[in-house]
């Protein structure tokens, strides 16, 4: 699986679930892929897609989804602490896990001896599992998206290359938060 | 064990001003704002977050669903926050009132919050985050204009003595 299959499958799980990308790659797919009013794409910030995420849960008591990489959760795990203290709510944390720091030049992300599950079941979420296969990860999406109740994780081990990455996201982002507002309000 | 902050008029009104048209309340502690962090989580309930930066992503969450959210923080705090600041909250227009004491600044002469302390207002000037500081009375028509009129971040800056904080 790579990272292109498993935003797919993220989004062929959803339909008008807000969905907060984290930046680098992950924003540039999935807004080539479907660039729904219900996508915030967070293209600064590193390690604050969970946060954000979070933010939306608990004000609009929706199914949010978080698309993070491991670079960027392992930047601010402050983020799993936050979700794992709040055990209502619906967040479906999705961690792309390709084991380095993609947009920036593939350097090796320092996560040897860490079990990204085990810190988030460690913080307080209901579930976390993990798979490298692209038909079970879409499988494990789709039942986080389906009765998210509380923080889970979904962690793709990424193994294969991407086709070439779509360009980098532009507009303005004042606009782009104003579009994502109006979905949350129903009005998108 | 310690004991609880006490409460303080100003904190009180403060909390109790706050409380009627922003909303939801974030923070990560400061022993300077620990009376307002009183009221506010008794009156309003308040979140603690245990690092300020992820304070703020949680509260622009909140902002993009449509809420006026605050923020409170030490200044050692928005130190953390300034890359959730400059690359999302004022790229992103989110609105927000950053409640940030003043460690550092005249009577706190600890000299690890100096420096931060006299950074604390150009920082967020650079920012492009207006900043006005608590009065006694209270005085809050700017904060409320830029958050609730503009839809932008605001911050209110708090000194150290203003809730009877003494080093």
């Amino acid at each position: 699986m790579n990272k292109t299959q498993a935003v797919a499958a993220v989004l062929a799980a959803t339909t008008t679930e807000p969905i907060v990308c984290t930046t680098g790659y992950a924003c540039r797919i999935a807004r080539h892929l479907d660039d729904r009013p219900s996508h915030f794409y967070m293209t600064g910030s590193m390690g604050l897609a969970s946060s954000i995420g979070i933010g939306v849960a608990r004000e609009t008591g929706r199914t949010t989804v978080v698309v993070d990489g491991d670079g960027s959760l392992l930047m601010n795990p402050v983020g799993l602490i936050t979700a794992g203290a709040l055990p209502t709510l619906p967040l479906a944390h999705i961690v792309l896990d390709d084991g380095c720091y993609a947009s920036t030049g593939g350097q090796t992300v320092p996560s040897r001896g860490a079990d990204l599950c085990a810190l988030a079941l460690a913080s307080g979420y209901a579930r976390a599992e993990e798979t490298d296969d692209a038909e079970r990860f879409a499988e494990l999406v789709r039942a986080a998206v389906a009765d998210c109740t509380a923080p889970v994780l979904v962690l793709a081990r990424l193994t294969s290359a991407d086709p070439p990455v779509p360009g980098r996201v532009e507009g303005d982002l004042a606009e782009h938060a104003r579009r994502f507002g109006h979905s949350l309000a129903g009005k998108g | 064990m310690t004991t609880a902050p006490v409460r303080t008029p100003l904190a009180e009104r403060l909390a109790a001003e706050l409380g009627t048209d922003f909303g939801p309340f974030f923070g990560t502690p400061c022993g300077i704002l620990a009376p307002l962090y009183r009221s506010l989580e008794e009156e309003a309930g308040l979140l603690t977050v245990a690092r300020e930066d992820n304070a703020v992503g949680v509260a622009a969450g909140a902002a993009l669903a449509g809420r006026a959210p605050v923020v409170l923080m030490q200044n050692s705090g928005l130190a953390q926050s300034v890359n959730a600041l400059a690359s999302l909250v004022v790229p992103y227009a989110i609105p927000m009132l950053l409640v940030v004491s003043l460690r550092g600044v005249d009577p706190d002469p600890t000299p690890e919050n100096t420096v931060m302390g006299r950074l604390t207002e150009p920082l967020l000037d650079s920012l492009g985050i207006e900043s006005t500081t608590l009065t006694d009375p209270l005085d809050l028509d700017r904060a409320r204009h830029l958050v609730h009129g503009e839809r932008r971040a605001a911050a209110l800056l708090v000194p150290p003595t203003a809730f009877g904080w003494s080093a």
